[in-house]
């Protein structure tokens, strides 16, 4: 005898979340998804494309056009020595958004793993890696960050080693906190009665369901590497000219200010428009994925 | 109505007692301060003499030592204390209407009848009315003058409490009685399922709410609306047929054939003397850390194909049996052998799932791990499981935030019965469940037991439906086994007088017996398993306590030659 079927499919609402594609589509629906990617896609593309695009090369002196304000032929106008200032701004997006990458990759996996590791197994692995967490982040992140640049010595890796080390922590105590709780689930339990193995429940049932807020934390770091880089380019001890970055756009017009006030000001907007946009973009990550703030 | 407007009725006209004791109290303010303030508002008394008032409430409301607990804050309470203190702030302005929002399913069934035994009486005493909001039928017949049955936003049944009981004119009223595990019946008939769900109240509805699970729906059902109409003196009903269902409600009820024991069935689960201890930290390294006594010898055999129930309040350790059985835990001491594999039903059908992973992918992970079969053998399986479970084969590919709730708990028994296991362990597997859903899920479990054999251990403070499902009963406190036997016999004839106060306490869904018996709650709490009493655990609750039951432990010993009672004075 088998039992009627008596569960019909219910009229309620698909939880899309777990559906990639659909998830994708809910995603973009987001209002405030769609203003961060209102204000981000076209600077990416402009980064993306501007090899093609007719501008001067960054690093393209132009000794008839020194200082000059923003007009059709120099939309931002040129520096000191007639570099073409979109130009280099773009250089330097493309340095800011690979390093902002290239950190919020880093200590995503490194906290995932270790974050991992050390909430589910707990015991003398959690307290060892609970200390080392702890003494790096008494540090601020910029400070930890200069710091090493001074050890390491300037240049992209280096930025991106510093800041990524001053970020780790926080994802390590993230993922933590994250498995702390999902270690509790029933479905683990469910998982251990047919003796499944450690690294079964890690793979199949803790980390799958950490991913989301994970991302919603590197899209917040990701923006927060970026301000550093360009915080720390601005101290001389990022990316070193000629080569440009934000940070060192910034410093190489502040002197100017008063007579070219376009040199910082315009590559500071374009700072503050990415940080808006991926913060926007953290929060719509976060208002999609977080079953509470749906109406 | 304004704000000022509504708080000059709250507390003076309408006193309120919610559901959830541990989140009604604010945590930060002492019982004084919730609770005078108040009084001297509406009663315009001053500081003292409302202090003086709000203290003899407490005292009326049962909380010992009232002139100091008044001072305690929250915390130190336990949460039938808690409950107390609510219903004493409630009836302390004198409040024409009472409304209690299920103020009971937060706790025991022992302080839960404690609990109503005192709102009964002081409704009394004052002259308040009660409107009491529940969905257990035992304790509207158990206490109710009256009844309002609603459905999807509306009332559709109003009557006296007997009319409605023997009488109910309104078909959902008729499913809900018959869902609910029958008391003292010679043969197990099984439970009257109410197919479908509540309709959706974001859509307009057309025509009566309930026709889409209503077995008597007729055309007219699906145009018109049913207004409530008189069926006799006070009794309402708004349904189009005078008497509901009529004929067609008792049809579906087919019998269980009682389960064929032979002597020879294998012994799938022997427990021998088994010991649970937590062990705290300690606040010095010299000091003893404090040691949770959770489990204390217990000893249990199941055989192939029965049903083993254990009840008990919670913290009396049946939990903690069902991990140590499941090997979820170390045991402290004592042998567990399990013949064969045993699988888990949880009592939270949310966390139950990974909500990353198909149904699929859920059913068939056990078989995964284990190594079962090949891949085409286990989508086969999955699909077996599901249709043993009453699910469509469609259902593989959904998500478990795409069910219901019962869809859940079938979706977790299918995963319970993938690796065919010798024994299930259902940890409250139906207490979150809704009423009509509960039915669903116990009749699933009782045609699972008789097709495949399989043995089941079934984990509630739900008696009625322990009672109901099991072959066997254990009868849990403070982490002891106190009575232990066929569950027919100690449900009509119990020995212990543990087992005796629970059954009395269990409210019974029929106002005439329950008016019939002796009312006479277990008075007190469960003490802290940190400390046991050297004697046996039940006397300081116990109405036959000598001082031989406090100075000398009773044994489990064979009482009446076909079940186990440790008591002294067993009768």
């Amino acid at each position: 005898m088998t039992q009627e079927i008596v569960a019909l499919p219910t009229r309620r609402p698909l939880d899309v979340s777990s559906l990639p594609i659909q998830g994708l589509l809910r995603l973009v629906s987001n209002s405030r998804v769609q203003l961060a990617l209102a204000i981000l896609m076209p600077i990416i593309f402009l980064t993306i494309f501007r090899s093609v695009l007719p501008l001067p090369g960054p690093l393209d002196t132009n000794l008839r056009a020194m200082m000059q304000p923003p007009s059709i032929e120099h939309l931002f106008g040129t520096d000191r020595m007639g570099r073409d200032l979109l130009s280099r701004t773009l250089a330097g997006v493309q340095i800011s958004m690979f390093v902002g990458f290239a950190v919020a990759m880093l200590a995503l996996a490194v906290g995932l793993v270790m974050g991992t590791l050390s909430g589910f197994f707990g015991g003398v692995v959690d307290r060892v890696t609970m200390a080392i967490t702890d003494i790096f982040l008494a540090f601020p992140s910029l400070l930890l960050a200069i710091g090493l640049v001074s050890v390491m010595g300037t240049g992209m890796l280096p930025v991106v080693l510093a800041i990524s080390l001053s970020d780790v922590p926080r994802f390590i105590r993230l993922q933590r906190s994250l498995v702390l709780t999902l270690r509790t689930r029933a479905y683990i339990d469910a998982a251990r009665t047919v003796k499944a193995s450690q690294f079964w429940l890690m793979t199949r049932h803790i980390v799958p369901n950490t991913i989301a807020p994970l991302l919603v934390a590197a899209s917040i770091a990701a923006a927060n590497a970026i301000l550093v880089e360009a915080g720390l380019s601005f101290l001389g001890l990022g990316i070193m000219p000629p080569e440009p970055s934000l940070g060192n756009l910034i410093r190489d017009g502040q002197s100017y200010l008063e007579q070219a006030w376009w040199i910082s000001t315009l590559p500071g907007v374009v700072i503050l428009l990415i940080a808006i946009g991926l913060h926007f973009l953290s929060d719509g990550i976060r208002q999609v994925l977080d079953p509470r703030s749906r109406k | 109505m304004s704000e000022r407007q509504l708080n000059r009725i709250r507390g003076r006209e309408v006193g309120t007692i919610f559901q959830d004791p541990m989140s009604s109290l604010d945590p930060v303010m002492r019982i004084a301060d919730q609770m005078v303030p108040p009084i001297m508002r509406h009663l315009q008394m001053n500081q003292e003499t409302a202090r003086a008032e709000a203290i003899g409430w407490l005292d009326r409301v049962g909380i010992p030592d009232a002139g100091r607990r008044i001072d305690a804050y929250p915390f130190e309470m336990s949460g039938g204390m808690r409950q107390r203190v609510m219903i004493a702030m409630a009836l302390s302005c004198r409040p024409k209407l009472l409304i209690a929002d299920e103020p009971t399913t937060a706790l025991d069934v022992t302080i839960q009848a404690q609990i109503v035994e005192l709102l009964r009486e002081l409704t009394v005493e004052t002259g308040a009315a009660m409107i009491f909001i529940t969905h257990d039928l035992g304790l509207v017949a158990r206490f109710a003058h009256k009844v309002g049955v609603m459905y999807a936003g509306k009332l559709v049944e109003f009557g006296p409490v007997k009319d409605i009981f023997a009488h109910p004119c309104h078909p959902y009223t008729q499913s809900l009685l018959d869902t609910i595990p029958p008391v003292n019946q010679p043969e197990r008939r099984k439970l009257t399922q109410i197919p479908g769900f509540p309709p959706d109240m974001k859509l307009p509805l057309v025509g009566c709410a309930f026709k889409d699970r209503c077995a008597a729906a007729h055309e007219h059902c699906f145009k018109d609306t049913p207004e409530l109409s008189a069926r006799g003196p006070g009794h309402r009903a708004a349904c189009f047929l005078p008497e509901g269902l009529g004929e067609a409600r008792h049809s579906d009820a087919e019998t269980i054939p009682p389960m064929v024991r032979n002597s020879d069935d294998r012994v799938v689960v022997e427990v021998f003397n088994l010991h649970k201890h937590f062990v705290g930290r300690s606040l010095t390294p010299w000091r003893k850390p404090p040691t949770v006594r959770a489990v204390n010898g217990i000893s249990l055999n199941i055989r192939e194909g029965e049903t083993l129930g254990i009840v008990g309040e919670s913290g009396c350790g049946k939990s903690t049996v069902a991990r140590l059985l499941l090997g979820l835990d170390p045991v402290t001491s004592g042998d567990i052998y399990v013949d064969g594999m045993a699988q888990m039903v949880f009592q939270d059908p949310s966390s139950s799932f990974n909500p990353k992973m198909t149904l699929f992918d859920i059913i068939q992970e056990p078989l995964v791990v284990t190594g079962w079969g090949n891949r085409a053998a286990r989508a086969e399986r999955v699909n077996e499981l599901l249709s043993q479970v009453g699910l469509d084969e469609s259902y593989a590919q959904r998500y478990p935030s795409q069910l219901s709730g019962g869809q859940k708990q079938r979706v977790a028994i299918a995963r319970a019965l993938a690796i065919k296991p010798s024994v299930v362990v259902a940890d409250e597997p139906t207490s979150a469940l809704d009423v009509s859903v509960r039915a669903q899920i116990i009749n699933l479990m009782v045609d699972l037991k008789r097709q495949l054999r399989v043995s089941f251990v079934f984990i509630s403070h739900d008696l009625l439906t322990v009672s109901y499902i099991s072959d066997k009963i254990a009868v849990m406190y403070l982490g002891e086994v106190v009575e232990y036997g066929p569950a027919d016999e100690i449900f009509r004839h119990p020995s212990h007088p543990y087992t005796q106060a629970l059954i009395a306490a269990v409210p019974v869904p029929d106002p005439v017996a329950e008016e019939a018996r002796v009312k006479n709650p277990l008075s007190g709490e469960l003490p802290s398993p940190l400390n046991l009493p050297p004697g046996c655990a039940f006397a300081s609750r116990c109405p036959k306590a000598t001082d031989y039951c406090r100075a000398e432990k009773p044994i489990l010993q064979a009482y009446s030659g076909t079940r186990e009672a440790a008591c002294h004075y067993a009768n």
